[in-house]
């Protein structure tokens, strides 16, 4: 604070303005998950932990709901990671037109979630779609499912959609990683005879930490933030077999209960909080030892 | 003709999708509750009352607000006809079917309504929603309350008083029409039982047709399943209707419900909708039942109208009869529809009541079902209609009537695709029958909670 070079009150316009459209309706929405705020009475009523109660007592079925959320971030973070690494290193070197492969790569990521789900839709819809279509013409008839309405197979199919959208951004990032490092060390392992796994393990993964860390802060925050991806491609469905947290809020605040609703979204936002006070303490203890 | 076809959806749609349509808007409902102060004065910045009262003719000009599809063009030549007599002009402000709600209760709320607005119908949509009773003006004493079908007129009654003007084709619900043809190739009746429809079914599964074209995906059609047969629930275990309401019985009692959702998921199970309703769309409806690849649809019955324009058909290729779940016979029908209210808090009532009284002399009405694609009949006695001989038949062979489950019982309407979700969870066999039904009656619990409705304390 001494040394900073100008007065606290050069932010202040910025802070009240953060403050108003930020900070304060954030509080407001942690107050009103204590009462029953809804589109039906005029009068809200403050019921204290009633709202939290219900949402953990696994009546109804908000448990489930932010089960998938788990399994949804959960799995993205590993599956996106493990991927983007994968491409990223195969377009590191080696590859004719890297350019164009990164390109290709990379394109999903620009196009809006809502087109890729509307795309997806129609390529997965079990009569008429590419995919099915495509299985039956080379004659992998058994391997056609229902993707989007099999109760074993709709979620699986959003977190690939969602992958196959996320994996170029990251693929990105650890690109950037990569390059980074020296190509010396890798000489070096090479004379002394390690393979490509030992090269991956001690030299590869320890170098590309603070990407890694990177994108898995992304990940996580996106995996607990689905929404479009669910909302397009299932709406929850079948039944409820999909619903993630946001879409859980999202039918709240349209059947009224928004009292319910900012209970959820407070859930979530503890949460993210929690998830990513730790990641930026680990992040700058990373950059301390540097 | 295509026009027509639009104005029933529409019509099924304002029925149905009500909520949905209200939710596209709710993710920023935080957001519009914080501004509804500003908000309130959104395109309505003009004073109500057009300024001075002139000599002879009234200078006046009513505000009347209402969601896309529900003011009818007739009816606006008909408004231009009142200004030249009376010189009261109308100003129409029409507001995005998606939008609708949140600006009409955005208004209501902040005291600065339209003179006249335009709303859906029941008990718990017009005292929940709009708040008539505080909000529009009682219109019980107008002449026009006796001509107006009575099932309609209750749809808008609270306490015995009657709150708006519902001028609709009321009559044209949603049935299951059948390919006349291919019935009559395989030698099938019509089915009057739901063992008969199961049959039918068979028989049509047999010969390479699939039976049903079922639009699960939208996620709101389905329910129609269940709730258009709801007379013959009321039927069945007497005065259902009336117990539900005041809470004396809850939906899981109800072993014909039970057996309704029980027969749906078996039709399910048998393959009568094919394996692809859970993605299949309304959209396609006439598609498929023009190509012959599907034999029925529970659909509005301009679907006839549109497979003779668009696929070939004769008009009288295409049949009607009510879904037979539980054994149902009755013609149900939503004697509701989009309504029109006085505001409370306009400055001209009177005017108000003297456009209603304009817009309800008998030549004005046939005017406007003579001048509208999209209207068949209306809800007031001596006009002449235009139905097709197939429709005709349709209402000589059922002419008992009753009211569907989500014009009559309370807090079915609002819930009506959360209703949707627990079928497709009960179709594909994550829920039980009598699961659904619980889920409905909770849901029905918090409503009524957060409504302070007495029967549920």
């Amino acid at each position: 604070m001494n040394r900073s070079v100008y007065p606290f009150y050069f932010g202040l316009a910025a802070l009240i303005v953060y403050s108003i459209f930020f900070v304060l309706p954030g509080v407001m929405g942690i107050f009103y998950s204590f009462t029953n705020w809804n589109s039906y009475s005029d009068e809200i009523r403050f019921i204290g932990f009633d709202n939290l109660a219900k949402i953990f007592s696994g009546e109804g079925r908000y448990l489930g709901f932010i089960y998938n959320t788990l399994v949804f971030t959960v799995s993205t973070v590993i599956l996106k990671t493990a991927l983007g690494l994968f491409f990223a290193m195969l377009l590191n070197d080696g590859i004719r037109a890297k350019g164009f492969h990164r390109v290709m790569l990379f394109m999903p990521s620009i196009v809006p979630m809502l087109v890729v789900g509307l795309i997806f839709k129609s390529i997965l819809n079990p009569a008429t779609g590419l995919l099915n279509e495509s299985l039956r013409m080379i004659g992998l008839e058994v391997l056609t499912q229902k993707w989007l309405t099999d109760l074993g197979w709709a979620f699986k199919s959003i977190i690939a959609v969602d992958v196959w959208k996320g994996v170029g951004y990251i693929m990105i990032i650890l690109l950037a990683g990569l390059q980074s490092i020296d190509k010396t060390y890798y000489e070096a392992a090479e004379i002394d005879g390690s393979n490509f796994w030992q090269k991956l393990i001690h030299i590869t993964l320890p170098l590309i930490v603070p990407a890694l860390v990177v994108t898995t802060v992304l990940n996580l925050l996106h995996g607990l933030k689905v929404f479009e991806a669910v909302y397009v491609l299932t709406n929850g469905g079948p039944g409820y077999a999909t619903d993630v947290m946001y879409t859980a809020i999202f039918k709240e605040f349209s059947t009224g209960n928004y009292g319910m609703g900012t209970a959820l979204s407070s859930v979530l936002f503890v949460v993210m909080t929690v998830i990513g006070y730790f990641v930026v303490r680990l992040m700058s203890r990373e950059g301390d030892e540097r | 003709m295509k026009q027509r076809r639009t104005g029933t959806y529409e019509q099924g749609d304002d029925s149905y999708m009500k909520k949905w349509k209200t939710s596209l808007l709710s993710a920023s409902v935080a957001l519009t509750v914080v501004l509804a102060g500003c908000g309130g004065n959104n395109g309505s910045a003009e004073p109500s009352g057009g300024g001075e009262q002139g000599s002879g003719k009234k200078n006046i000009t009513l505000t009347y607000m209402a969601s896309q599809g529900w003011i009818k063009d007739s009816e606006m030549e008909l408004a231009k006809k009142f200004e030249a007599e009376t010189g009261i002009k109308i100003d129409y402000q029409i507001v995005p079917a998606d939008q609708y709600f949140n600006v009409l209760k955005t208004k209501l709320n902040a005291g600065e309504g339209p003179d006249i607005f335009g709303g859906q119908s029941g008990y718990s949509e017009i005292t929940m929603n709009y708040n008539v009773e505080k909000n529009a003006v009682d219109l019980s004493d107008q002449e026009w309350v006796k001509r107006e079908d009575p099932l309609s007129i209750e749809q808008l009654t609270v306490d015995g008083k009657v709150y708006a003007l519902t001028i609709w084709d009321t009559y044209s619900s949603f049935v299951v029409a059948y390919n006349k043809k291919l019935f009559g190739e395989l030698g099938i009746e019509v089915p009057k039982t739901y063992e008969e429809l199961k049959q039918a079914a068979e028989t049509i599964k047999a010969a390479g047709v699939t039976p049903i074209y079922e639009p699960i995906a939208d996620g709101w059609h389905h329910v129609m399943w269940f709730s258009e047969p709801g007379p013959n629930y009321d039927k069945l275990e007497p005065n259902l209707y009336a117990d539900l309401n005041e809470n004396k019985k809850k939906f899981a009692d109800s072993q014909a419900m039970l057996d309704s959702l029980t027969q749906l998921k078996e039709m399910y199970d048998l393959g009568f909708f094919g394996d692809n309703s859970l993605s299949d769309t309304g959209s396609d409806t006439a598609a498929k039942l023009g190509s012959g690849e599907f034999a029925m649809s529970l659909s509005a019955q301009s679907l006839a109208v549109e497979l003779a324009d668009d696929y070939g058909f004769e008009l009288d290729d295409i049949g009607f009869f009510p879904i037979p779940l539980t054994d149902n016979q009755i013609y149900y029908i939503h004697p509701g529809g989009p309504s029109k209210f006085i505001y409370s808090g306009s400055k001209y009532i009177d005017e108000a009541k003297q456009y209603f009284n304009f817009l309800t002399k008998q030549e004005n009405l046939q005017f406007m079902l003579d001048n509208d694609p999209t209207i068949s009949n209306l809800n007031f006695p001596g006009l002449e209609n235009k139905y097709t001989a197939e429709q005709q038949k349709l209402f000589e062979n059922y002419s008992e009537r009753g009211t569907d489950l989500q014009n009559f019982v309370t807090y079915v309407n609002p819930q009506w695709m959360d209703i949707g979700k627990d079928i497709v969870a009960m179709l594909a066999a994550d829920m039980k029958p009598l699961d659904v039904l619980k889920s409905i009656d909770q849901r029905r619990e918090e409503m009524a909670k957060v409504a302070q409705d007495p029967n549920w304390k």
